[in-house]
């Protein structure tokens, strides 16, 4: 057999209690890809059942996977996994960064990163090919991830990638950040290298990510053709914006915003994004104007590029040009994407003030925030932060918890008044160490201090999707039953847009359908947006088909916010997709002959070894009823109308339960419970995983 | 002046095609004015009172006016990528002929002052470098092996491995310390002007101009090659 490639084949395990640091054959768990899929079973196999996120038994493992590095389109991810401190139980999640880490990591020459123990002071740890060393970070501690990361590039040099955490990781907040490249964030675990005192990783290397043996020209021509026959723009959305004498359709939601007469306005001299015809390599870069998307029709003269990870085409994140915020002592750029802008945006909770311009404040307030978001290393949930803000604020929760010094000392006049300031004032106040920073807890562990109520959980508007402790994430509003059942396997939010982005890549319905039939076996898999049917297997096989590919891309590592390639923009392929793509990319990049259903296996390897994770540190089965719950707003939505009538996303409860059982049956789970049966573990190639659960005596 | 900015660069372009069918001299880049730029659809903007003029290069390439806009440059580093698969079988922006990622976090000092500056921490602009294939090339002068000469067919100054011995003198003479030398092979990598970073650039910040589409634009303006 050929030499094996795509990966590096060394893990580095680094244990701060003791400076142990060695390294590990990756192919031992080659058949969990990288990323996630890595992690999950590391986590399984090595965190003792009961371990908490912030003790020092938990582990950390950042990883990345074969198609990291190689240029595979969106493939800049960088996956961590570790016990995530925001669930009831601790239980196991995944965050994930874009940027240049997971890349400049495959260059120094690792597959992953396995972080152990704790060390009694500030280290960080620098990896320089084979030279790996914890330093002191004791001059860092404090610091905010900018700073962190210029410090540590003096060192390093210019060229090397930091990840860092802010004040919040430091002060093991438990919606904490980590930072790559300024403003590539992963949520969610921030907290657990700050309790382990670790307050960032430098890296670059020297090694070259290698593809199979002369298959380079088989790459660039697969590339090739992805480029110029597959792929849309943000979020995979295949139509422009606006009618375009090159398209047969156009969908105003699409965020192929592109079109003449709009600009990156702040470029010198102004970029025109223009007609981007699909086929036209060479513009999918402009295909997406994201700036006016996220921030309103004023970012559009702000705009000075739109920037993104490592080595994708999709440009999702706005460089903004800002001179307003030097107002508030930082530097007159910005940039970031979704929530991060939108989370700032959401704590405004009475509106602006909007002096000259409308939108204008509410640009400040988007820009500022999210660098002061990103530089304390603070996660927002996906957005349930500003969320609880409002709630503990309209409910007056905070005169009842914050001591009186406390609520005395913060100015709610910004906040009362619409003042952009409010932003200082917010992130400042959750991270200065008072009442008002639990906050950061996140929704369980909050209600536990605070004692919010049933109208906290159950409320529609206030999004939160489960007793997990996460808001909905494209759910029942996207696809009915098919989004609910991808949004309750999870520990965190969904973060799945694998169902999504087909469901909204703009073409009529009558073509998603045809999609849908060929993809999930009947085009019944997929309704018209609220005007849904009851269940069926096909929603099922379509919701697990979901859940494989994000978890799938989170392992190999692709950005699901893209992938998959269900649909194109080619009206010469009738916009038919290629859902092999992952297994052509992983092929040439491996040297491994793989087929898409084999892929698809590993897919669903990678899923029910996470959900046999979560049943390990949930100490139960029966996850149905303990894990997989869907809210009460789901059901009890437009109360005067029935499910299933056309203008409603309201879903029938027995119905949603049918959707359990048959996506369990997908799985080969056990249908009563959902915790997944030795046979199904034997069939995935997990038998040392049945083994663990049955001594635990968790097998169904 | 502008007429002659344009007269200039059509000539040197006449020359230089006359000079690829018959001669074996060197291909210098050329700098091309900004009129010629604009003539030819680039978002080259014209500098305005003491503003230095934005940093766009051009350089005369057997193919075509190979152009670099760092203002359409989004920094994706796909064309380092590309020329590395291309040439080498392998990914690495070190070894890459284009050089973007060393000036990503920073531009191409770093400075105290970095906020305000080039870079990913700074004002966000980065600048995609790229051979030269200078004139009087200092890399092959500093050759000590006499590996680096100029290929009859594409006129790019090219590496013969079989004579490298991984010195690094060619880096070092270079004023950009553009060629560099493979970690892994140890031998020096060098632009070979094949063109796969601007065929694959996603928005244009590099892209090469045909020489039949810039005749083309030259003959509807009125202007004629010789």
């Amino acid at each position: 057999m050929a030499n094996i490639t795509g990966w590096t084949g060394s893990l580095l395990r680094v244990n701060l209690t003791t400076g142990n640091i060695k390294t590990e054959d990756t192919m031992k768990y080659k058949d969990l890809v990288g990323g996630a899929g890595f992690g999950y079973k590391i986590i399984f196999d090595e965190v003792p059942q009961g371990t908490k996120a912030f003790d020092e038994a938990n582990k950390v493992v950042i990883a990345v996977g074969p198609l990291t590095g190689t240029t595979a389109p969106c493939s800049g991810r960088t996956n961590i996994t570790s016990l995530s401190p925001t669930n009831p139980y601790h239980a196991i999640a995944d965050s994930h960064m874009g940027g240049n880490f997971g890349a400049w990591l495959k260059f120094a020459g690792y597959d992953g990163i396995i972080i152990e123990g704790e060390s009694t002071k500030p280290v960080w740890l620098k990896i320089e090919d084979d030279n790996i060393s914890i330093e002191d970070a004791s001059d860092l501690w404090g610091k905010g991830t900018i700073d962190t990361t210029y410090a540590i590039n003096e060192i390093m040099g210019k060229e090397a990638c930091i990840a860092a955490i802010g004040p919040a990781g430091e002060q093991m907040k438990n919606l904490a950040s980590i930072v790559n490249s300024v403003n590539h964030s992963a949520g969610g675990h921030g907290g657990i290298l700050g309790a382990k005192k670790l307050k960032a990783i430098g890296v670059k290397g020297t090694n070259a990510v290698h593809i199979a043996e002369g298959k380079a020209q088989d790459w660039l021509d697969l590339n090739e053709y992805m480029m110029k026959d597959i792929i849309g723009s943000n979020n995979n959305h295949v139509v422009p914006s606006t009618p375009q004498p090159w398209a047969e359709y156009h969908n105003s939601k699409s965020r192929w915003t592109a079109q003449l007469g709009l600009f990156w306005g702040a470029a010198n001299p102004p970029v025109e994004t223009g007609e981007c015809a699909a086929g036209d390599k060479n513009k999918v870069g402009l295909r997406t104007q994201k700036a006016i998307f996220d921030l309103g029709p004023l970012a559009e003269d702000r705009t000075i590029k739109m920037g993104g990870c490592y080595s994708c085409p999709i440009r999702c994140q706005s460089n903004m040009y800002m001179p307003e915020l030097e107002k508030y002592g930082l530097t007159p750029y910005a940039t970031s994407t979704c929530i991060n802008y939108s989370s700032p945006n959401t704590a405004m909770i009475k509106g602006y003030a909007d002096g000259e311009k409308k939108g204008m404040d509410s640009l400040i307030t988007k820009c500022l925030g999210s660098r002061l978001a990103d530089d304390y290393g603070i996660w927002s949930n996906y957005g349930q932060l500003p969320r609880d803000f409002r709630y503990a604020y309209n409910s007056g929760k905070f005169k009842e918890v914050l001591p009186k010094e406390e609520y005395d000392s913060i100015n709610w006049d910004l906040v009362e008044s619409g003042d952009p300031g409010w932003m200082v004032e917010y992130y400042g106040n959750l991270i200065k160490g008072g009442e008002f920073g639990h906050l950061l807890d996140g929704p369980y562990w909050l209600d536990q201090r605070w004692n919010l109520g049933e109208e906290y959980w159950n409320s529609y508007g206030n999004n939160l999707w489960s007793k997990m402790a996460y808001p909905k994430h494209h759910s029942n509003e996207s696809g009915a039953q098919v989004g609910a059942l991808v949004n309750v396997i999870f520990n965190r939010d969904a973060n799945s847009h694998t169902h999504m982005n087909m469901i909204g890549a703009g073409l009529p319905i009558e073509i998603l359908k045809e999609v849908a039939g060929e993809v999930w076996g009947s085009p019944d898999a997929l309704d018209a947006p609220m005007n849904y049917t009851p269940m069926n297997e096909y929603k099922a096989k379509f919701a697990k088909w979901s859940l494989d590919r994000n978890f799938l891309h989170d392992s190999i590592t692709l950005c699901n916010w893209v992938w998959p390639m269900t649909v194109s923009p080619s009206k010469e392929r009738n916009y038919r997709g290629d859902t092999a793509l992952e297994a052509k990319f992983f092929s040439l990049a491996t040297g491994i002959e793989t087929s898409e259903e084999e892929m698809n296996l590993a897919a669903e390897r990678i899923s029910t070894m996470h959900r046999a994770a979560c049943v390990k540190e949930m100490n139960t089965i029966d996850m149905r009823n303990e894990h997989d719950t869907i809210p009460e707003w789901v059901f009890e939505a437009d109360p005067d109308v029935k499910p299933f009538t056309e203008g409603t996303v309201k879903l029938d409860r027995d119905d949603m339960q049918l959707g359990l059982t048959l996506l369990y049956r997908e799985y080969g789970w056990d249908e009563k419970t959902g915790a997944p049966t030795r046979a199904t573990l034997e069939r995935l190639g997990l038998k040392d995983v049945a083994d663990e659960l049955e001594a635990l005596n968790l097998l169904p | 002046m502008f007429e002659r900015e344009i007269e200039d660069f059509i000539e040197k372009i006449r020359t230089r095609r006359e000079f690829l069918k018959m001669s074996g001299k060197g291909i210098a880049g050329v700098t091309v004015a900004t009129s010629v730029l604009n003539l030819m659809g680039c978002s080259q903007a014209e500098p305005s009172g003491n503003e230095e003029s934005p940093e766009v290069e051009a350089f005369v390439i057997p193919t075509g006016l190979l152009v670099v806009e760092p203002n359409k440059c989004t920094g994706c580093q796909r064309c380092e990528m590309v020329c590395t698969v291309a040439n080498d079988q392998k990914i690495h922006p070190l070894i890459s002929r284009v050089k973007i990622s060393r000036n990503f976090n920073y531009g191409k000092e770093m400075t105290e002052n970095y906020r305000y500056e080039n870079g990913y921490f700074g004002n966000f602009l980065m600048t995609p470098e790229t051979c030269r294939q200078c004139e009087d090339a200092k890399c092959a002068e500093a050759c000590p092996k006499n590996a680096i000469s100029q290929n009859e067919t594409t006129k790019a100054w090219t590496v013969d491995e079989s004579l490298c011995v991984g010195c690094g003198a060619c880096s070092d003479a270079c004023p950009w310390n553009m060629p560099t030398v493979d970690p892994e092979t140890g031998k020096s990598t060098k632009c070979i002007l094949c063109g796969a970073c601007a065929d694959n650039c996603i928005t244009g910040a590099l892209q090469i101009i045909p020489w039949e589409k810039m005749e083309a634009i030259f003959r509807r303006k009125g202007y004629r090659f010789s």
